[in-house]
This record gives structure tokens, sequence and C-alpha cells, in this order.
């Protein structure tokens, strides 16, 4: 009963969080010197300014005091939130809070050398970065015939197999198969347990149809969707075989 | 350096070794010094069909164990010049078949001789790899019913991925599509894939296509290879087919559904 009590009465609770941040490492107080290169940015990476959150650091500078006001203005106006400020003088600090923003001290023992001052070094960077973007949104492309006995797998992401699969073949990916040409192996997809992933192909003759683990065999599909163009999806535990034509 | 042609298809009974033998004496007779190896140890079948069964002394599996040199083995043809022949060994283990004693094997004929024809047994263990592993070219031998297609194209995934030439990253193997058995009034009503249904399939050049046809049994039987029978569709159809093979142009014979004239079931003509 007690607890109950507690959590009505408690309007919130505290946690610890690390969130991704960007940093925007300033290396001139400036302001029309940081509005011109975010001009720049802007135009070649739209997609980044959209409100994004921003911690302004002032380590590498050795102004006592700085325009902050102006920075800030200078940032908003490129549809970057500054958060915070890191490092700088004790004067630096008092500004920031003035402005309501958060203040940290430097990062200590650190690498000097910024010396990349291109995108990149404004992007946001979460610290794990297994692979670029591009690749995991695709997992894998087959070109060519994958004949009775073979198997190829996405083990990530979707699998894409430009040519046809034969009787007898295999194709399995994680996400969804995409099978440009006449499907007429065992096709799966999802096989970690995807529900949303789907399997398309321009020519349905397949032996077996599956979906993380629903699957359909060659004699349970309608005749009059065989050898057509179709899209395989899950609904509701059933594989659902829809024509694209 | 030769040519190492294998000629393989995954399922028994289709026509290897028939048309390893009308392909290797096609060559033979184009002038070509030409060898061909029976891999099938234990099975071995290409001496029948060669006519030579009586001259086998030694074979390609002394040979790798040193019992024997390959002179000793090696078979000259009687009809075909520029022709020899390798026998399998018909009692040994098949296991003695070892990819170096192969290599060494293929290696002392390729300064000789320009093609190389290794008849592969049926199946894709491991005297059909062996047969393939050091191919330049294959030929697939496939007759037009679904389990000969579904053989062939794994075969051909093999091939792909099991030959030397794919372990070294070299560019692959050639591979030509042979079609055996074909009969156009039985893929007109439907009994048989036709000729499309199997090229879509396989999706490999078609090399030849070689009809349903009463000489290939009597050549077999006589131990004469068909090419030799040139009055005859298949002795013709393999001709064409080693033409191919030679880099030429030939239209492709055979393949169309013929009405019998009144001449020639008067007379029994025709096909023979």
């Amino acid at each position: 009963m007690s607890l109950n009590m507690d959590r009505e009465t408690s309007a919130f609770t505290f946690k610890g969080g690390m969130l991704p941040m960007t940093v925007m490492e300033l290396t001139s107080a400036d302001p029309e010197q940081i509005r011109a290169q975010l001009a720049g940015k802007v135009s070649q990476s739209p997609a980044f300014f959209q409100h994004t959150p921003v911690v302004l650091s002032v380590e590498q500078l050795d102004e006592p005091h700085l325009a902050l006001e102006r920075i800030c203005a200078v940032c908003r106006a490129h549809k970057l939130l500054p958060v915070a400020v890191r490092g700088g003088t004790d004067p630096v600090k008092q500004s920031a809070w003035a402005l309501g923003l958060g203040w940290f001290p430097p990062q200590e023992a650190r690498p000097r050398a910024v010396e990349d001052t291109s995108l990149a070094a404004i992007e946001p960077q979460p610290e794990p970065q297994p692979e670029p973007a591009p690749a995991s949104a695709v997992g894998r492309i087959y070109r060519g015939t994958v004949r009775s006995g073979q198997q190829v797998t996405a083990p990530e992401g979707d699998l894409v197999v430009v040519g046809a699969v034969n009787p007898g073949a295999e194709v399995l990916a994680a996400g969804s198969v995409h099978v440009y040409g006449p499907l007429r192996g065992r096709a799966l997809g999802g096989i970690h347990g995807d529900r949303q992933a789907g399997i398309f192909c321009q020519e349905l003759h397949a032996e077996l149809l599956s979906l993380a683990g629903n699957y359909k065999r060659l004699e349970d599909i309608d005749p009059r969707l065989l050898n057509h163009p179709v899209q395989v999806q899950l609904r509701d535990d059933q594989l659902n075989i829809s024509s694209l034509g | 350096m030769a040519k190492i042609i294998v000629v393989t298809s995954g399922k028994g009974g289709v026509g290897k070794t028939t048309s390893a033998a009308a392909i290797a004496t096609g060559l033979a007779l184009r002038g070509n010094k030409t060898v061909v190896i029976d891999f099938d140890v234990g099975l071995r079948n290409l001496d029948l069909i060669m006519g030579c069964e009586r001259r086998v002394v030694y074979d390609l599996i002394n040979v790798i164990q040193g019992e024997a040199g390959l002179n000793q083995a090696l078979i000259r043809d009687k009809r075909t010049e520029n022709l020899h022949i390798l026998p399998a060994s018909q009692t040994r283990d098949k296991e003695a078949l070892t990819p170096e004693g192969v290599e060494k094997v293929l290696e002392t004929l390729s300064q000789e001789y320009d093609f190389i024809v290794c008849d592969s047994p049926a199946g894709i263990e491991h005297g059909a790899q062996l047969a393939m592993y050091f191919a330049d070219e294959a030929i697939v031998v496939t007759n037009p019913e679904v389990s000969s297609v579904r053989d062939s194209d794994r075969i051909l995934g093999l091939l792909a991925s099991k030959t030397r030439r794919a372990e070294r990253s070299e560019p692959p193997v050639k591979e030509h599509l042979l079609i055996t058995r074909y009969d156009p009034n039985r893929v007109t009503s439907g009994d048989m894939l036709t000729l499309d249904d199997v090229r879509e399939i396989l999706a490999i050049n078609l090399v030849g296509l070689i009809p349903e046809s009463e000489a290939v049994l009597r050549a077999s039987n006589q131990g004469v290879p068909v090419v030799h029978d040139m009055d005859s569709d298949a002795g013709q159809a393999y001709a064409d087919t080693v033409s191919r093979l030679l880099g030429e142009d030939v239209p492709l014979r055979f393949h169309e559904y013929q009405k019998k004239g009144l001449l020639s079931r008067m007379f029994g003509g025709g096909r023979r």
C-alpha cells in the first residue's frame, strides 16, 4: 500500500543517462565567422540542422570574455540549440548560467589536436559506430542465379537477389527478401523473428515461403498467384500473399 | 597448354560418357590432339563406349600411384588419329584418386595435347569434384526432365565454387549446356520439358542438343562413338556441338517436331 502511495505522490524520478551529444568545438570567438561557416554547413547537410542540441566547447579558445549571447543567437538562427557550454574562464561560466545554459568543466587529458574543421567535426558521433549507415540498411546484394544446393544469407538487414532463385536453393535474411527474378526455391525472411519483414519477388514459384517462423508451402499457395509478381507479409501469424501486378 | 573440359551432370544415366566419347572423338577428327580420361573409378564405362576395353592394361590409378608410366596407360584409339584414352580403374578404391596425383597427370598431358576431356562420374562426391576441379570449361549434360535439370543446377553451383579457378579467383569455368535425349515429339505432347524451360532455369550458354536416337544405343553397344555415324541425327548433332565448342556459329538442329512425309513413312527413312 505504502508503495502505491509513494508512486502517486512523486512527480518524477531522477535517472542517469548517457545521451549522444554533439559538441561544437569553437576555434574562433567571432560570431560572424561562425555564422559564415554554419551557413555553408546547412546547405551541405540540411538534415542535421533540425533543432539539434549542441554543447559549445570553448576549451580551445584563449579569450576570457566571449560574446556568448551572440554566438548562441547565430546557432539558433541555424536551428542548432545550444544547451550547455564546456570549459572557459569563470566569466564564461557566469554568462552561460545567465543565458540559462549549463556549464561543464573542461574535459581532462584529452588530445588537443582537433584539426578537422569539416562537417565530420560537428556531426553527432555516437561512440560505438560499427558500420556506416548505408551498409546496414541493405544487408546484402547478390547478383546472379542462386542454384540448387546453394544458400545465400543476409544475417543482418535485407537480402536482395538480382537474378533467379532456382528450385532447391535457399535464401535467408534477418530482414526482408527481395528477388528480382523468378523465386523457385525457398525464401525465409525475418529469421531472427522480425515480424515486419516481407518477401518480394517478380515471379512466384517458391517451394517454401517463411516469415518469422510462419511458413507456407508451394502446395498452400493460391495457384492464381503463381508465376506473378507478389509480396508476402505477416498478418495475424498468417502469411498474406498479394499480387504486385 | 591443353584446354581441360569436364563432362559432368550430377545425375547418372543422362549420357555423360556417351557425350565425352563423342566430343573427344569429334575434337580429334577435327585435327586436335585429344585425350579423354575416365574419372569413374569402380564403374568404368568409357573404355566400352570407345571400344578399347580389351586393350586396357594400366589405368589412371596405376599412374597416380606410380605403378605405371603415363604412356603405358594411354590407349591409342584405333579409328581416330590424335585420340588417346586414359581408362579408370575398375577394382581400386576411388579414394586412391588424389588431387595432387590428378594435377600431376593433367599437367603432364597438358604439355602434349590440345584438349583433355574428363568424363566425370555421377553424383557430387569426391570423384565428381576432382574431375571438375582443374577444368577450364565444363559441359553440363542435361536431359529435358526436372530431376536432371535440378542436378545440373547443383553442379553449376559447384563449378562456381569448388574448382581451382574459383578458389584462385581466376576467370570462372566456362559453362556449356548440352541437352541430350531430346524428343521433339514428346516435348510437343507435353511429356518433356521444352528447350526453353531448361535454358531458362539453368541460364547458361547452349552448346548442343542431341536428339533421342537409336543410333546412340547402337553406337554404345558396338563401341564406336556415335560421332562416327554421320548418317545419324545424333552423330550430326554431336559434330555440331564440337564445332560450337571450337567457336564456330552453327544453327541449332533437331529441336523441332517434324511430321513424317509420305515417302519416309513408306520407306522408314528419316530418323534412325
